[in-house]
């Protein structure tokens, strides 16, 4: 299937390998830089990947002005505005946010507010408010898969109004993203499980929904070759460098290819399950995928099936006859939920996640309807078909 | 065998009356939310869930065409027109004006348009995905099926009562709308 019509961008320069910390200070300099503020949160503090950081401004003449060490999992724009006064009154002039999801949108919210010198951050929610480029800013992620650190969106919730506030912009895109395989080292098990299974959701539902186009369908298909072949590897052995770069870079890639192809259900009902139940984000990729690939298989029974090769490798790709290579996708997928269950016990199903109520299904579904990742799954779906994908999945 | 001709609207010169054509749909789809909403059960389930005094506007970028609503008191959308007294809680905006041709001349989908970043949204994400439902409802309503299934991701299975009884009735809404507004 050609599409008719599509877009892609991606300005992040990716600074990616052995020793990429110790290239930030150059980078900074280019981008007239000098006095940046570190943004973290107590858990990256803890487990020493600050030193890694700060170490790579020890020789040389600039210096980390300012960190902040505090965020919390879930941030709110008071924590946005508390930080970009810190930032005012240490007069930095660059931001680097070294974190997962939470860290990184709280940091393009920062950004918002000392790049357009102001107060508020939910004066400049929504789509295209932002019109001019903001302050330089890196982002060091520290666990492989939301990909953030490719995305142009941040949310960031409004504790008075009691709403979580969108941003949508090319300028909150960072300048550059480090990925640096000492800072996903010390990733827990399951921690390394949840966050790469993220990210090969967003990579097959970049390929597999409404807005996959040939450009990021190269991202995600790499993306999900990196994964299948690394994630059991680097589970064996949580030491391995370049297991875990490849992961980060996967993570990477599979962001790029999103952030430009959107994704679909199992984020919907991912989202929704999130919110309600208090469930972390990768776990409830994981649980939905198979499910989901299931029901689109009807309309993209070809993509899902190009998926094998990516996932299985090429010689059973090539064993396995065209017209069942969809199915040994999502086989495949399933076998790979299986086997991380049996490693790090992360849940199959809803009811082994001990945190849900069958009674909540219907709720779960009416909210999954209002994700505005729906719109761009290929199959539409109404409420019966939602509250029927998760009694599957129960 | 030769194959039946099949209107190929690219091959036409439509350039004049994209605008007028964009306008007229603009107001049909604003009077059929609106007849809609006061008939069809499952339209009226989704209005009830917007809050109250709920404002969208449907644009072409940069300065229209334009169609607006409101949520009434008692429940129902109603049409205002081209004009909006505030800034409208949900905005849908296309591009361009070929782009709302295609989505209006049912050559391009909803969801496709969107997926191919043409249409903008703006706006609360969840009263979005509310209006779209009613916007595809309503299209599989009064629209011949042939049509409707170029224009969804999927033709709702309509019972046949649903679709002429539904159809028709708000055929005849909007036929009353447009006469006495
Ligand atoms: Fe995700």
């Amino acid at each position: 299937m050609t599409k008719s019509y599509y877009e892609f961008f991606c300005p992040v320069k990716i600074v990616a390998g052995h020793a990429a910390l110790e290239h930030i200070p150059y980078e900074l300099s280019t981008l007239a830089a000098s006095r940046p503020m570190i943004i973290t949160d107590k858990g990256v503090r803890a487990a020493g990947l600050l030193e890694h950081v700060q170490g790579a401004f020890a020789e040389g003449d600039m210096e980390v002005v300012e960190i902040f060490d505090d965020v919390p999992p879930d941030s709110s724009t008071t924590v946005v505005e508390t930080i970009a006064e810190l930032y005012r009154e240490r007069g930095c002039d660059s931001l680097i946010a070294v974190g997962g999801g939470s860290v990184i949108d709280t940091s393009k919210g920062v950004n918002i507010l000392v790049s357009e010198n102001a107060s508020r951050l939910a004066d400049f929610s929504g789509v295209g408010v932002l019109k001019k480029p903001l302050k330089p800013f890196f982002v060091i992620p520290t666990t492989a898969g939301t990909g953030s650190e490719v995305t142009l969106v941040a949310v960031v919730n409004d504790p008075v109004k009691g709403v979580k506030l969108p941003f949508t912009s090319y300028f909150l895109l960072p300048n550059a993203a480090i990925l640096d395989p000492r800072m996903t080292l010390t990733l827990p098990a399951h921690i390394t499980a949840m966050t790469a299974m993220d990210a090969m959701t967003h990579a097959v539902e970049a390929f597999t929904c409404m807005a996959k186009n040939p450009i990021s369908d190269a991202y995600a298909v790499s993306a999900i070759g990196k994964i299948s072949s690394n994630l059991i590897p680097v589970l064996n052995k949580p030491d391995d460098e370049a297991g875990r770069l490849e992961l980060a870079q996967a993570s990477t890639m599979a962001g790029i290819a999103f952030s430009n192809s959107m994704v679909g259900l199992v984020h919907s009902l991912g989202h929704s399950l999130g919110a309600l139940c208090h469930l972390p984000h990768g776990l409830c990729m994981n649980l939905f995928l198979p499910y989901v690939l299931e029901y689109n298989l009807p309309q993209r029974r070809e993509a899902i099936g190009e998926l094998l090769l990516p996932l299985a490798g090429a010689e059973i790709y090539a064993r396995t006859p065209a017209a069942q290579r969809a199915d040994a996708a999502i086989s495949t997928i399933r076998g790979l939920r299986d086997e991380l269950h049996r490693r790090c016990q992360l849940p199959r199903t809803l009811a082994e996640t001990g945190k849900v109520n069958r009674e909540q299904l219907p709720k779960l579904a009416e909210m999954a309807l209002d994700d505005g990742s729906i719109l761009f799954n290929p199959v539409e779906v109404d409420l019966d078909d939602a509250l029927a994908i998760l009694e599957r999945a129960w | 065998m030769k194959k039946p001709q099949r209107l190929n609207l690219s091959e036409l010169n439509l350039g004049p009356v994209k605008r007028p054509y964009v306008v007229l749909m603009l107001e049909i789809i604003g009077r059929g939310l609106e007849a809609a909403s006061q008939v069809d059960e499952k339209i009226r389930r989704e209005v009830e869930r917007l809050p109250p005094g709920f404002m969208f506007e449907m644009r072409v970028l940069p300065n229209g065409p334009r169609m607006v609503m409101e949520k009434t008191e008692q429940g129902q959308l109603q049409y205002l027109g081209r004009q909006a007294p505030r800034t409208p809680d949900v905005s849908l905006k296309f591009k361009h004006l070929t782009h709302a041709f295609l989505v209006f001349s049912f050559q391009e989908g909803t969801a496709q348009a969107f997926a191919n970043d043409r249409l903008l949204l703006d706006g609360d994400i969840g009263y979005s995905m509310k209006l779209v439902r009613c916007l595809n409802r309503m299209e599989s309503m009064i629209l011949p099926k042939f049509v409707a299934q170029r224009a969804l991701k999927r033709y709702p299975t309509l019972s046949l009562p649903e679709k002429l009884l539904g159809g028709s009735r708000i055929y005849s809404r909007l036929a009353k709308n447009l006469v006495w507004n």
